[in-house]
C-alpha cells in the first residue's frame, strides 16, 4: 500500500540531487476510469478498432481499448487514443454504450504533477533485437522464420493459439523446428551487437525442451543452431543435458542461408557440419534467438536523469558498484544493466533498492501509511451468520451457471441468514457494500462463490477486516475458474456443481474460527557469517542502513578468495578496491568483527535468532546472512595436477602474478585447460567464473608480451554479456581457442621437467603436441563443507552442497526458512561483481526483515490437543521447520512463529493431537460430508 | 497494491523528499525493487509509460530450469 | 436428441493450494473443459492429507478419490509431498485388500502450470471412476438426507459446535448411520 503504481506515465525533467529530487511527471489519459472500471471487458468485446497486439509480439490483434494482459496490475482497461475511432473521429463512442459501470470518460486529459524523492531506481528494461533489417536471418522473406519471442507466445497458453504451436504460412503444427542461436549477438557485422545476451542459450532449450514434451507422434523434431552453449548458471548445465536426453539436436554450426520452402511454407537451411560437408535440412519453421538491447527510451532516460551510458546505450556502471549509474542519486537495475536472466535481474533489483535508501535512513517510515484495521468484533460462541455473496463475474459465471439458482440454494443451507448475487463481487464499490452488510447483518461467516482464493481471498478478507470481523472467518466456492471456465458446453452440470461447491464452502465455513495473529520483536540486528567480499559487503551495507551488524570470519584475515584474484572484467584491479572495503568494514562503528571463531549454534526465528560463536560469545539478531564463500578444486589426478610446479590452477596464477612468481615476460609457451572438474559427469555444473578468468590471463599474458604462444582449450567458450568483448579481443591479440570434446580430451605429459600437452585440433582434426612452460588448469569452484552450518539454521543444501535459494527465479537471495539470506559463492559461483550484487540484495531483504519493529505471523499454523498428545515425537521428527518440539513433560508444543501451516504434523499423528487452524480436520471433513451428503 | 491506482493529486509535493523512493520501470526489476522498497520503510512512486505492469516477464510461457509459468 | 443419462460418478478431489489447484485455476483460465464430476477441496499441502479424509469419503459414498499435489522436490514446504506419497501408496494397498478397486483412487503430480496436464488428468479420473460403477463397499447405507455430523474440533480450544442448535436449519431426521461421522 506504500507503491504509488503510475501506468501511463513518463518523466519530463528532474531537478535537484541526491536525497533531495524533485521529479517532474506526466500520466497520458486511460480514458477509462480506473476507480469504476470493473474490468468485465465488455468494452473491449464492443470496440471495432482492432490493433496489432504488441503483447503478443504482433501475432494478434487486440482492441483500441483493451488490457495489456489478463494477469496484469492495474486490472484496468484503457484506451489507446491513437486507435480509438472516437477519439480521432468523433464517432463510434461503442464502450461508453456498453460500459456497466458508467467507466468511460473521454474527456480525460493529460496530467502533470511532480514528486519529491531522495533517490531514483531505473528499471526500464530491454528490448529484443529486431532481425528484419538482415536479409541473412530471411526474418521479413519468409513466414515461417519467426523471433523467439513470437514463439514464446505462441507456446503460451495464454498467448495467439493457447499454447498449441501453429506457424504462420498456413496455420499448421510445426514438427520440425530450428532455432538459430546468437541472432543480434556475439556478431561483428555492423548492426549486430558483438556482447552476448546471455539468455538465447537457455531459453532456446527451454522452448525445445518444452516443444519436445508436447511433440506426440511420427516426425517431431527440434534442432539448435548454435556457436557455444552457453548453460552458465544454477542447474543449466542439467537443463542442458535434459534437452539432449529428449532428443533435442544440438548442432555446433552456424547456417548460411535460409530459403523458402514449397509454396513459400517452411524453411531450407544451408549449413556446414562440423567435420565440413556442407548440408540442407528442410524444417516446418525457424526461431530466431534474438538477444537483447537497451531499451528504447535508454537515450532519452540518460539525458532527463543526467547519466552516463555504455557505447551500447547500457547505463554505464561500475563492477564494484553494479547498482550506481555515474550520477549520484540515481540506481540502475534489470536489463538495463547488461542483458540477464531473471535471477540477477531481481539480485539487481533487490540491491538497487538497498543503495538507494542507504543515504535515506533518516526519512525511512516518514512517508508511509499503515493500514487502520478496527479492532474485531468477538464472535465467539454466537450461533454462525453466515453471508453467501454469489458473484456473476460480469458474465463470466453467468453465461453458464445459473447463478440465481445457486443463490436460492444458498439461502435454504444451514446457518446462512444472508443471500445475494452480485455483478463484480471484487470490485470496490461491492467490497464497500459487502462490509456494510456485514455490519447490518452481523454476519460472523462469509461466503463468496466466485473465482479463486488464489487470487482473491486476500481482497475479501481485507473486506472482512474493514467490518470489524476477523479475516479467518472466510471459504470461497471457486464456481468460477473450477466453474463456468470449464464446464462452457455443460451449463447444468456446472450449476450443479457449484451447488455443491457453496455448500460444502457454508460447511466449512461454519466450521472456522476466528484466528489470532501473533506478533513479535524483532531485534534489529543482523549476523553476517564470513569475511570475503560478499560478506564484509553484505555487513558494510546493513550497518548503512543503521542496525548493528555481527561479522563472523573463521581465519583472522579478511578478504576470502578475493585475495587471489587480480581483476574482475578484465581490467578492474580487485586489490585496490578489497582494501578499501576491508578499511571500511572495520573502520564502520555499527559492525563488530568476530575474527578467527566459527558459528557453534543457532536457535530461534526471523527477528529473534540467539546464536552462539566458538569463542563463546552469545549473539542475538533478527536476520543471518550466509556468505561463507567457496573453493578452488585441487584437481588432483586431472592433468598430472601437482607432478609439475608449473601446473597451476587458474588462481594460483592470479596470485602469481600478483607476488612476481609468474611472470609473462618470461613465458613462452602457456596452455590453458577449461572445465577441469566442471561439467564432468560427477560434477555436473558449469563453475561458470572460469573462461572469463583463463581470459583474462591469457590476455595479460599476450598484452605484456606479445611474442609468447597462448592456446586455449575449451569445450564451449562461456564468456557471457559484455564479458565476450574480453574474448574477442584474446582472438585478435592471437590467442589460440581450440575445442575439445569429452571423447577427446588433452593429454598432458611431464618428461624430464617438460610440460607437452596434446590435443585434437577440431579444425585440422588432427592431434597437435605443444610444449609448455605453463599449464594453466581451470580449476572448477566447488562448495566448502558446510553442512554443520546448514544444520544448525536448516537451511537445505543442492546436491552439489550450494545453498537452495526460496524460489530459483524470484527469490534467489532468500532462503526457506524466513529471515535467511545468502550471497556470494556459497550460492553458486559467480563473479566478483554479481557477489557484490547479491550482497547488497541481500541487505536490502534484511532491511525489509529489520526495518520493522514487530512482525506478524499468519494464524494458520498447527495447535496441538495436549490431552490427546502421549508425546510419541512422530510430529516434531516430521515437521520440516523443526516448529514441534517437547514440553517440559514429554508433550509436544507448537512454535508458532517457525510453523508454516503445512499440516504434516496433523495427518501424521496417530492420536489426532495435532490439528491445523484453518484447515481443521473437522472443516475438511465438514467439506467431503457437505459435497456427498 | 490495489489502493495504489488512486490518482496522484498535482497538489504540492510533500516535505520530506527523503522517505521516498522513485522506481521507473514495472517489468520484473522495477517491480522487485519497489516491493523491497515498501517493506524497508519508504514511499515507492512505481512509474511505468504502459497502462499495466509486468514488463517482459509476463510475456514468457514458462521459465527455466523449473519450467514454472513465469506468471 | 433422446438425452441418455449418463452415470454421474461422485469423486472427491484433494488439490495442494500451491500447484494442482493452481492447476485447475489454469485450465479455467485457458478454457480447458473437462467432466463436471469432481468437487475439490484445497489443502495446503498433500502432506496435511490424512489417509481418514480417504475413509471417510469412501464412507460417505464417494466413487473415486483424487489427490494431486506438487512434483517431487517441487513441494512448498519442501516434504510434504513425499510423505503423502507414502502415506497414500500403503492406504491404497490396504483398500485394494479390503476390496476398493484401485481405479478409485488417483494420485498425480500436477505443478500450477500445467493445465493440460491437469485437464487430461481430470478426464482419466473421470473416466475411470465411471467405468467402475457406484462404490459400495465402505458405504454404511447410504440416504440422501442423512448428512452425519462430523467429528467434534475438541482439539481447536477458540473453536465451539454450534450448528445442531441453530434454530430453523433442516436437521437430518433420523440417522442411518448412528449419528458417527466415521
Amino acid at each position: 500500500m506504500n507503491i504509488e503504481l503510475l501506468p501511463l506515465t513518463g518523466v519530463r525533467s528532474v531537478e535537484g540531487e541526491a536525497g533531495d529530487f524533485t521529479v517532474h511527471l506526466t500520466q497520458a489519459p486511460r480514458y477509462i476510469d480506473p476507480e469504476k472500471c470493473i474490468a468485465c471487458g465488455e468494452c473491449s468485446r464492443k470496440c471495432p478498432s482492432k490493433v496489432s497486439n504488441d503483447f503478443n509480439a504482433g501475432l494478434d490483434k487486440r482492441k483500441a481499448v483493451h488490457i495489456l494482459y489478463d494477469q496484469t496490475v492495474p486490472l484496468k482497461y484503457a484506451i489507446d487514443a491513437e486507435h480509438c475511432i472516437y477519439l480521432q473521429k468523433g464517432k463510434c463512442g461503442n464502450c461508453a454504450k456498453v460500459c456497466p459501470a458508467d467507466a468511460v470518460n473521454f474527456a480525460d486529459t493529460p496530467r502533470e504533477f511532480s514528486v519529491r524523492v531522495g533517490s531514483v531506481v531505473l528499471a526500464p528494461g530491454i528490448r529484443t533485437f529486431d532481425p528484419s533489417a538482415f536479409d541473412s536471418y530471411a526474418y521479413s522473406r519468409i513466414p515461417d522464420v519467426i523471433t523467439s519471442l513470437e514463439y514464446e507466445r505462441l507456446l503460451s497458453a495464454s498467448g495467439p493459439c493457447q499454447g498449441h504451436v501453429l506457424r504462420p504460412s498456413d496455420g499448421t503444427e510445426p514438427k520440425r523446428i530450428a532455432w538459430l542461436q546468437c541472432v543480434g549477438s556475439r556478431g561483428n557485422n555492423k548492426c549486430d551487437n558483438d556482447y552476448c545476451s546471455n539468455v538465447c542459450c537457455m531459453y532456446a532449450l527451454k522452448q525445445s525442451l518444452v516443444t519436445a514434451d508436447h511433440a506426440h507422434g511420427e516426425g517431431h523434431d527440434q534442432a539448435i543452431f548454435f556457436m557455444d552453449v552457453r548453460a552458465h548458471n544454477k542447474s543449466f548445465e542439467q537443463y542442458y543435458n535434459q534437452a539432449m536426453d529428449k532428443g533435442v539436436r544440438i548442432l555446433r554450426a552456424r547456417p548460411h542461408s535460409f530459403l523458402p520452402g514449397e509454396e513459400n511454407r517452411g524453411v531450407r537451411v544451408g549449413y556446414v557440419n562440423e567435420a565440413g560437408e556442407p548440408l540442407s535440412e528442410d524444417f516446418d519453421m525457424v526461431v530466431l534467438s534474438v538477444g537483447l538491447e537497451a531499451p528504447a527510451e535508454a537515450k532519452q532516460l540518460a539525458e532527463t536523469f543526467d547519466i552516463k551510458l555504455d557505447h551500447w546505450n547500457f547505463a554505464l556502471t561500475d563492477p564494484f558498484d553494479p547498482v550506481a549509474t555515474s550520477r549520484k542519486g540515481v540506481y540502475v537495475c534489470g536489463g538495463f544493466q547488461e542483458p540477464k536472466d531473471i535471477p540477477r535481474s531481481v539480485m539487481e533489483a533487490s540491491a538497487a533498492a538497498s543503495a538507494a535508501t542507504a543515504g535515506l535512513t533518516k526519512g525511512r517510515g516518514t512517508r508511509t501509511a499503515e493500514r487502520e484495521v478496527p479492532a474485531a468484533v468477538d464472535v465467539l460462541g454466537e450461533p454462525p451468520r453466515i453471508g453467501v455473496f454469489v458473484c456473476s463475474c460480469g458474465i463470466n459465471i453467468s453465461s453458464v451457471i445459473d447463478v440465481q439458482d445457486v443463490a436460492d440454494y444458498a439461502r435454504t443451507l444451514p446457518g446462512v441468514v444472508h443471500v445475494e448475487n452480485n455483478m463484480f463481487s471484487c470490485s470496490q464499490d461491492t467490497q464497500v457494500a459487502i462490509a456494510e452488510v456485514i455490519r447490518k447483518h452481523r454476519l460472523n461467516r462469509v461466503v463468496v462463490a466466485a473465482c479463486t482464493p488464489r487470487t482473491h481471498e486476500p481482497l475479501f478478507r481485507e473486506t472482512l477486516e474493514a467490518a470489524g470481523l476477523n479475516k479467518y472467518l472466510f471459504a470461497m466456492a471457486n464456481i468460477r475458474n473450477h466453474g463456468s471456465w470449464v464446464h462452457a458446453t455443460d451449463p447444468k452440470g456446472a450449476t450443479r456443481k457449484a451447488r455443491d461447491q457453496v455448500r460444502m464452502a457454508v460447511a466449512s465455513a461454519r466450521h472456522l474460527a476466528p484466528l489470532k495473529e501473533v506478533t513479535l520483536g524483532v531485534t534489529p540486528s543482523a549476523l553476517v557469517v564470513g569475511g570475503g567480499v560478499a560478506g564484509m559487503t553484505a555487513a558494510l551495507g546493513i550497518a548503512e542502513q543503521g542496525f548493528a551488524v555481527h561479522l563472523v570470519e573463521r581465519e583472522t584475515e579478511l578478504g576470502g578468495n578475493a585475495r587471489m584474484l587480480r581483476v574482475t572484467q578484465g581490467r578492474f584491479e580487485t586489490a585496490p578496491y578489497l582494501a578499501s572495503l576491508e578499511k571500511a568494514v572495520r573502520g564502520h562503528a555499527g559492525i563488530t568483527l568476530h575474527a578467527g571463531t566459527t558459528v557453534a549454534d543457532v536457535e530461534g526465528f526471523v527477528g529473534n535468532f540467539v546464536t552462539r560463536l566458538d569463542s563463546g560469545t552469545e549473539l542475538r539478531h533478527g536476520a543471518i546472512v550466509l556468505a561463507t564463500g567457496g573453493v578452488g578444486l585441487k584437481p588432483e589426478g586431472m592433468y598430472r595436477y601437482g607432478e609439475h610446479p608449473r601446473i597451476m590452477t587458474h588462481q594460483q596464477i592470479d596470485a602469481g602474478f600478483m607476488d612476481g612468481s609468474v611472470d609473462p615476460k618470461a613465458l613462452q609457451s602457456v596452455v590453458f585447460i577449461q572445465c577441469v572438474g566442471s561439467r564432468e559427469p560427477g560434477r555436473p555444473y558449469c563453475s561458470r567464473v572460469c573462461c572469463t578468468h583463463t581470459v583474462e590471463s591469457a590476455l595479460h599474458i599476450k598484452r605484456t608480451n606479445p611474442d609468447a604462444r597462448v592456446v586455449v582449450l575449451y569445450r564451449d567458450m562461456r564468456t557471457y554479456g559484455q564479458r565476450e568483448l574480453l574474448y574477442k579481443e584474446a582472438r585478435e591479440a592471437g590467442v589460440i581457442f581450440s575445442r575439445f570434446s569429452l571423447d577427446h580430451r588433452p593429454v598432458v605429459d611431464v618428461v624430464n621437467g617438460t610440460i607437452t600437452v596434446t590435443f585434437r585440433d577440431h579444425v585440422l582434426q588432427q592431434d597437435l603436441t605443444v610444449e609448455a612452460d605453463l599449464l594453466g588448469l581451470a580449476s572448477a569452484i566447488v562448495a566448502p563443507d558446510v553442512n554443520g552450518l546448514a544444520q544448525m539454521v536448516k537451511a537445505t543444501l543442492s546436491d552439489e552442497g550450494w545453498y537452495v535459494e526460496a524460489h530459483s527465479k524470484l527469490r534467489p537471495v532468500d532462503f526457506v526458512t524466513d529471515g535467511m539470506f545468502m550471497a556470494g559463492l556459497g550460492h553458486y559461483p559467480k563473479p566478483l561483481e554479481e557477489s557484490v550484487t547479491q550482497a547488497r540484495a541481500a541487505v536490502s531483504r534484511v532491511t525489509t526483515v529489520l526495518s520493522r519493529t514487530e512482525m506478524t505471523l499468519a494464524g494458520t499454523v498447527a495447535t496441538i490437543n495436549k490431552a490427546k498428545c502421549v508425546g510419541c515425537a512422530v510430529c516434531w521428527n516430521v515437521c520440516p521447520y523443526n516448529a514441534i518440539s517437547p514440553d517440559e513433560k514429554g508433550f509436544a508444543e507448537v512454535n508458532e512463529a517457525l510453523c508454516k501451516g503445512c499440516g504434516l504434523c496433523a495427518a501424521a499423528c496417530r492420536s489426532g493431537a495435532p490439528d491445523l487452524r484453518g484447515f481443521t480436520t473437522s472443516d475438511i471433513m465438514a467439506q467431503v460430508s457437505a459435497m456427498l451428503g | 497494491m490495489n489502493a495504489a491506482t488512486k490518482a496522484t493529486r498535482p497538489d504540492a509535493p510533500p516535505a520530506d523528499a527523503s522517505g521516498a523512493v522513485m522506481v521507473v520501470g514495472g517489468g520484473i526489476a522495477g517491480m522487485q525493487s519497489a516491493i523491497d522498497l515498501a517493506n524497508s520503510g519508504f514511499k515507492v512512486y512505481l512509474v511505468e509509460h504502459k497502462s499495466g505492469i509486468g514488463g517482459v516477464m509476463a510475456q514468457l510461457a514458462k521459465t527455466y530450469p523449473t519450467n514454472d509459468c513465469a506468471l | 436428441m433422446k438425452e441418455i443419462e449418463l452415470y454421474e460418478p461422485r469423486i472427491v478431489a484433494f488439490f495442494c493450494h500451491w500447484c494442482s489447484y493452481g492447476a485447475a485455476d489454469l485450465a479455467g483460465v485457458s478454457r480447458m473443459e473437462y467432466p463436471a464430476s469432481f468437487r475439490a477441496v484445497r489443502i495446503p499441502c498433500t502432506g496435511r492429507m490424512s489417509p481418514k479424509f480417504i475413509l471417510h469419503a469412501l464412507r460417505q459414498g464417494a466413487d473415486g478419490i483424487w489427490v494431486s499435489g506438487c512434483h517431487p522436490g517441487d513441494c512448498h514446504y519442501g516434504t510434504g509431498n513425499y510423505h503423502s506419497r507414502r502415506r497414500l501408496e500403503l492406504l491404497k494397498n490396504m483398500l485394494d485388500y479390503i476390496g476398493i478397486e484401485e481405479g478409485r483412487i488417483h494420485f498425480s503430480w500436477i505443478s500450477s502450470a500445467e493445465a493440460e496436464k491437469f485437464q487430461q488428468m481430470a478426464i482419466r479420473v473421470v473416466e475411470a471412476v465411471r467405468g467402475l460403477g457406484p462404490n459400495t463397499r465402505l458405504v454404511k447405507s447410504v440416504c440422501s438426507n442423512c448428512i452425519p455430523p462430523v467429528p467434534t474440533c475438541d482439539t481447536m480450544h477458540e473453536c465451539y459446535e454450534p450448528l445442531e442448535e441453530i434454530p430453523g436449519a433442516p436437521r437430518p431426521n433420523g440417522s442411518c448411520c448412528g449419528g458417527n461421522g466415521l
